[in-house]
């Protein structure tokens, strides 16, 4: 991200991601039914709806981890879907995924869990991505936690190396699948900072969240989905504090009255 | 009462300096041959048990022959393969009677001596590895399938190849959940090392009996068994130690990665050590 922080501003506004019809099935249940989305470099895009509407299932399909049945995505304006084997790596390596119940290897240390990728995926060497996951570990608030294992961590400790790890691949797009549902409520704030800072340098994010707080304070766009489709698509301003859709309508009036 | 004691227990027969030696010396086959084909099995094993888990439509190409393999070689006695391994290879590598012609099996190969061990050993050796490698795979899936799959989604998710997240995320901790199942058979391998006795083999079991031949008395066969038992018991106690201190292990963590797949442990707890076999 140093790097990329001074080459933002330029590219600022060009399209990063864009998905074209996407469908997604699990056997007959159709999860997703024709998503449309553009995101823009720098952009940071909430995806609210209720359980079920397809939320994260349009994350794993941005990363291939449940390759769509149809449509389109196109990562800086190549295609990525129907990719052959290696250009699933290839778009692996540029966006990056942080999810909801941590997914860190308990057999490594926090440091060690920041390097094996940047090691065997990128070739970076030892030194040099040792290097990187300290100072990642030390910018997230994590500089006195280099040694520990998983199992020692608190679930906000936890989510901040998952953070650290998936910035150590310098991806372009990061997703970030409810990674705060998992967490006690007093550990989901030194989280959403983290998150909250990284959208300040300029970093390109789509996060799947029930954080209303954070849509409306961070979000560039909201989106809000519901039974597999995009029911509205607009600044939190609009989707958030006026919403046109029913539907939309009917979620916030749920999701705000606690 | 004293018939029967001295059947069993004739000390006399038991610690007789010759026969001690010659059972000692039994044992310490068994002991060899345990471990070394205990070190190929595992190696075997998790061989096989990585080429199961092969992705890909491709992948079935080398799937499929993996699993017929294991199941072949989990559902034939042990014994037939010592004997057919034993009897081919020797066949194999031996000058055709009418014209002379070397065998299709170099010598080294048919009748092996290596490290100065006989062929009955290394026939066991080979036999052994065949029979619980296709066991031990089958341990190693359970392992591996143990793994929740988020574990494998974060490596692959951050580009490593599916060999790379293998080997260095899901590998590594389906063996840390395995290490009781697989100590439980090394116990019925070692067990099973015995049946090599019928190709020959001077270790323990046929050692004893070519003693109680002699001597009309079983009590060289029991120091045998007692030898064994002072080996399988700590082990059997140690695989019970390792399950339970386990579990406790993940009921800490919550099990919260747990919580997918079939816990290996679980099936395994209850299974007293015996032969797999």
């Amino acid at each position: 991200m140093e790097a990329s922080a001074t080459s933002q501003p330029a590219a600022v506004g060009e399209t990063v991601l864009r998905l074209e019809g996407v469908h997604k099935r699990f056997g007959k249940l159709e999860v997703l039914r024709g998503v449309d989305l553009d995101i823009k470099r720098g952009e940071v895009v909430c995806v609210l709806g209720p359980s079920g509407s397809g939320k994260s299932t349009l994350l794993r399909c941005i990363n291939l981890l449940e390759p769509p049945e149809e449509g389109h995505i196109l990562l800086d304006g190549q295609e990525i879907t129907g990719q052959k084997k290696d250009g699933v790596d290839f778009v692996r390596r540029r966006v990056g995924m942080v999810f909801q119940q941590f997914n860190l290897f308990p057999h490594m240390n926090a440091t060690e869990n920041v390097c094996i990728a940047q090691r065997k995926a990128l070739g970076r060497s030892d030194s040099e991505a040792t290097e990187k996951a300290v100072s990642l570990l030390r910018r997230v608030g994590l500089g006195d936690k280099l040694g520990e294992y998983p199992d020692r961590l608190s679930g906000g400790q936890q989510q901040r190396v998952a953070i650290s790890r998936a910035l150590a691949m310098d991806p372009e797009v990061i997703l970030f699948d409810e990674v705060t549902s998992a967490l006690d409520p007093e550990l989901v704030k030194e989280v959403l900072d983290v998150m909250k800072e990284l959208a300040s340098e300029g970093m390109t994010m789509v996060v799947v969240t029930h954080e209303m707080g954070f849509a409306k304070d961070v979000a560039d766009k909201v989106v809000f989905m519901d039974g597999g489709v995009v029911v509205e698509y607009g600044p939190p301003s609009e989707v958030l504090g006026n919403p046109k859709q029913e539907r939309t309508k009917k979620f916030l009036g749920r999701v705000l009255e606690h | 009462m004293d018939r029967i004691l001295e059947e069993y227990f004739d000390l006399d027969v038991m610690f007789d300096p010759e026969n001690l030696d010659k059972v000692l010396e039994g044992f310490w086959f068994t002991v060899r041959l345990s471990i070394i084909a205990g070190v190929t099995s595992l190696l075997f094993g998790l061989f096989l048990a990585v080429l199961r888990q092969t992705p890909g439509r491709w992948g079935a190409l080398v799937r499929w022959p993996t699993i017929a393999y294991i199941d072949v070689f989990r559902g034939v006695p042990a014994l037939l393969t010592i004997l057919i391994v034993s009897l081919s290879l020797g066949a194999l590598s031996a000058p055709d009677p009418d014209t002379g012609e070397d065998g299709p099996l170099p010598r080294f190969l048919g009748v092996p001596d290596w490290f100065g061990l006989p062929s009955p050993f290394w026939y066991g050796v080979i036999a052994l590895t065949l029979t619980y490698g296709a066991y031990l795979a089958e341990v190693y899936r359970a392992g591996i399938e143990a793994v929740p799959s988020g574990q494998s989604e974060a490596a692959r998710s951050l580009g490593m190849s599916h060999g790379q997240t293998m080997r260095h995320i899901v590998v590594p901790q389906a063996i840390s959940k395995v290490i009781p199942p697989l100590l439980n058979d090394f116990i019925a391998l070692m067990k099973d090392t015995t049946l090599v006795s019928v190709i020959g083999l001077a270790e323990v079991v046929q050692v004893g009996r070519d003693i109680q031949n002699e001597t009309f008395n079983s009590s060289a066969l029991m120091l045998g068994a007692i030898l064994f038992i002072l080996v399988t018991i700590p082990m059997a106690r140690l695989v019970d130690y390792l399950i339970v201190r386990q579990q406790r292990k993940t009921q800490r963590t919550g099990g919260g990665g747990d919580d997918d797949g079939p816990d290996p442990v679980a099936l395994e707890r209850g299974r007293v050590p015996s032969a797999g076999a």
